[in-house]
């Protein structure tokens, strides 16, 4: 099957020199190696400096390296001449398999089939060399698809995008023939939000996301893709422990020769994407979450602006009786109110009241209690034979019995309610529950104005009693809400009624714009350096001197 | 998403375009091989890969085309790709594929700078 001989009318033999040889050898660019056409010119000329008809050369393990000329024993009737093997690692062929011909004077062929052992070796190792210039390539791609999927997370909150992102990544770098993205849906399940080379079940039957138990998961996983033969899953992480919110899977590693199982470096590379997803999963919720909060400020702000839309901006004069009110709740809106409400004749009726509670919820009873008050007024004006008296009891009874119906349970009112007749200085006044207002005569003596009745939404069936006092020209009430009193120091020390009593003494001639602008700094003074724990609220009333 | 890859083939004077649609890995690599290796027996040297419906291509798939490329050089013919995704694009100039093959961005430009070189 392979063979030289020597030509029966062949020149003298001149031996082609080694160094001829390899000068031939290093003359040849890898493309001649590669297409075979440099091997059967090295054969040729190595058979025709030796006078030979032919050769063949052959590995140990059959495959031919090279041939040129008359071949073959059946083909030409010729003997076998030489037998030469290429035994890798022996450049020299020394130690290759060498059938000597019979005869003598056949020309050696050892060096003939080094150089061609040598030209072999440089074709295995470009052709590994291009390999593994293509893994390092591969490599490259793989890390740069880690880079973009981390780009793509930061520029885009569009979880669709992303996990389709994430997963094509996945399927690609891991040479798999199919692959999935399950997100856990409302109902806990996970749902299939995406796959590539289809087959994948729609919904897995799989282990609570609080248990995060992984390998529960992964177990359960083995099957989403009935199709595949080998699959490889790996959960998705929420963020904060709160177990496992997803799932990656891939399915069927390819090779040119077919599908096989995922090895350990398969596994991690999965892993580095289902992290991925996990910090992608948590951008959008966040984003979710932010635009959420958004929503809800400007809903807040909308209610900051009716809140203040609800309170008067300026107090009326009544007869002797002049009036300012001012408050600043503790965030956007608060529970406090104040209030001017014109009772039948021409009196008129003051009122502070305190929800129970800060923000939104104690916003909107206060809303409550402001329509509840003037519906009720409205329903109590016209015609009605009752006094003044008895109008304002029945009032704050009938509005102690709304806010017990319309509040939710927990939540109560403190209101003082104090009515001024022009045509008198009598001044009359209701307390549910709420600090004591404080009558600071023109002497500087104060007397409070205590509660009569309980907070209103505690107990429908609760009845108010209506005092009065006399005020004499000089004299000021001053109603406030429990924000101004017990406004804290930073030395865990509260500002206190008493407090307010000798602030208001001391500046009782003053304007009462002036009285209020000094009382706010007061309180901010006071409460410097610490944010400000409750809704304040005054309002003050002053009986002119005639 | 994306299922198995499908495969349609245009021959115009001088040019045939392949149209693919869906993954590029084993069986889609050796599916466009099989197409090509046809036009360049039926006597095409100039081939256009369009790549519009494709979003994903493994290493499988991009051996195989490597193999296909070579193939083209080897009888000096030329192959050339359009409409790839950034990401598929990325892959190709890291793999090696652009030194050896041109990449258009769509296939009008593709088509008439492959037809008015084609000889």
């Amino acid at each position: 099957m392979n063979s030289s001989r020597a030509r029966p009318d062949a020149p003298a033999s001149r031996p082609a020199g080694v160094g001829e040889l390899w000068r031939l050898a290093a003359s040849a660019d890898i493309s001649e190696w590669e297409s075979g056409a440099f091997q059967t010119r090295l054969v040729r000329q190595w058979c025709e400096a030796h006078g030979l008809a032919g050769a063949q050369i052959y590995r140990p393990d059959g495959g031919p390296v090279a041939s040129w000329g008359v071949l073959g024993k059946q083909e030409t009737g010729l003997e076998h001449d030489l037998v030469l093997y290429y035994a890798p690692g022996d450049e020299a062929g020394a130690s290759g398999n060498r059938t000597a011909a019979p005869g003598a004077g056949t020309p050696a062929g050892s060096e003939l089939a080094g150089i061609l052992a040598v030209g072999l070796r440089l074709r295995e190792l470009a052709d590994e060399l291009k390999d593994r210039k293509f893994h390092d390539n591969y490599n490259v791609v793989t890390l740069q698809a880690v880079y973009d999927v981390g780009l793509a997370i930061a520029s885009t909150l569009n979880l669709e995008e992303l996990t389709e992102e994430i997963l094509l990544r996945a399927v690609s770098l891991l040479d798999a023939r199919r692959g999935a993205f399950y997100l856990r849906d409302a109902e806990g399940r996970l749902a299939l939000a995406g796959t590539i080379g289809g087959g994948a079940r729609e919904v897995i039957d799989a282990p609570p996301a609080a248990s995060s138990d992984g390998a529960a998961l992964e177990e359960a996983a083995a099957g989403v893709i009935p199709a595949a033969e080998h699959s490889l899953a790996v959960p998705i992480e929420g963020d904060g422990g709160s177990g496992n919110v997803g799932l990656l899977v891939v399915a069927d590693k390819e090779s040119r020769t077919g599908i096989g199982p995922f090895a350990a470096p398969d596994r991690r590379a999965l892993s580095l994407f289902a992290n991925q997803a996990a910090i992608a999963l948590t951008n959008a919720n966040l984003h979710r979450q932010a635009l959420e909060k958004e929503r809800l400020e400007r809903e807040v702000e909308l209610a900051a602006e009716i809140q203040q839309g609800i309170l008067p901006s300026d107090m009326p004069s009544v007869g002797c009786f002049e009036t300012v009110g001012w408050s600043r709740p503790s965030r956007q809106v608060g529970g406090d109110y104040y209030g001017s409400l014109q009772f039948a004749g021409a009196r008129r009726g003051m009122v502070v009241a305190d929800v129970t509670g800060k923000g939104m919820p104690a916003a909107l009873l206060v809303s409550t209690l402001d329509s509840a008050l003037r519906l009720l007024i409205d329903d109590a004006l016209p015609g009605r034979e009752s006094t003044p008296v008895e109008a304002s009891a029945e009032l704050v009874e009938r509005l102690n019995k709304h806010i017990v119906e319309s509040s939710a349970p927990n939540r109560f009112i403190t209101l003082i309610l104090v009515e001024v007749d022009p045509g008198n200085r009598s001044v009359r006044y209701v307390n549910a529950g709420h600090n004591p207002g404080l009558l600071v005569r023109r002497s500087g003596d104060v007397t409070p104005l205590g509660a009569s009745g309980l907070p209103l939404g505690l107990l429908p069936s609760a009845t108010y009693r209506v005092d009065a006092v006399e005020m004499e020209p000089g004299d000021l009430v001053c109603l406030y809400s429990d924000g101004i009193t017990e406004c804290e120091s930073t030395a865990d020390e509260e500002y206190g009624q008493e407090r307010l009593e000798t602030f208001l003494r001391e500046r009782r001639d003053r304007p009462l714009s002036e009285i209020v602008r000094a009382i706010d700094d007061e309180v901010s003074r006071f409460g410097a350096g610490l944010p400000q724990g409750d809704d304040q609220t005054v309002v003050l009333i002053r009986c002119r001197a005639a | 998403m994306t299922e198995g890859l499908k495969l349609d083939v245009e021959r115009r004077p001088n040019l045939a375009v392949i149209y693919t649609d869906g993954y590029i890995n084993n069986q889609g690599g050796e599916e466009i091989a099989e197409a090509a290796y046809a036009l360049l027996d039926d006597g095409y040297r100039s081939l256009l890969l369009n790549l519009q419906g494709t979003k994903i291509v493994n290493s499988i798939g991009i051996s195989i085309l490597i193999e296909i490329i070579e193939k083209m050089l080897e009888v000096k013919g030329r192959l050339a790709f359009c409409n790839l995704t950034p990401t598929i694009e990325k892959t190709f100039h890291i793999m090696g594929l652009a030194q050896y093959s041109t990449i258009y961005p769509d296939e009008q430009a593709a088509v008439s700078e492959l037809q008015s070189g084609a000889s």
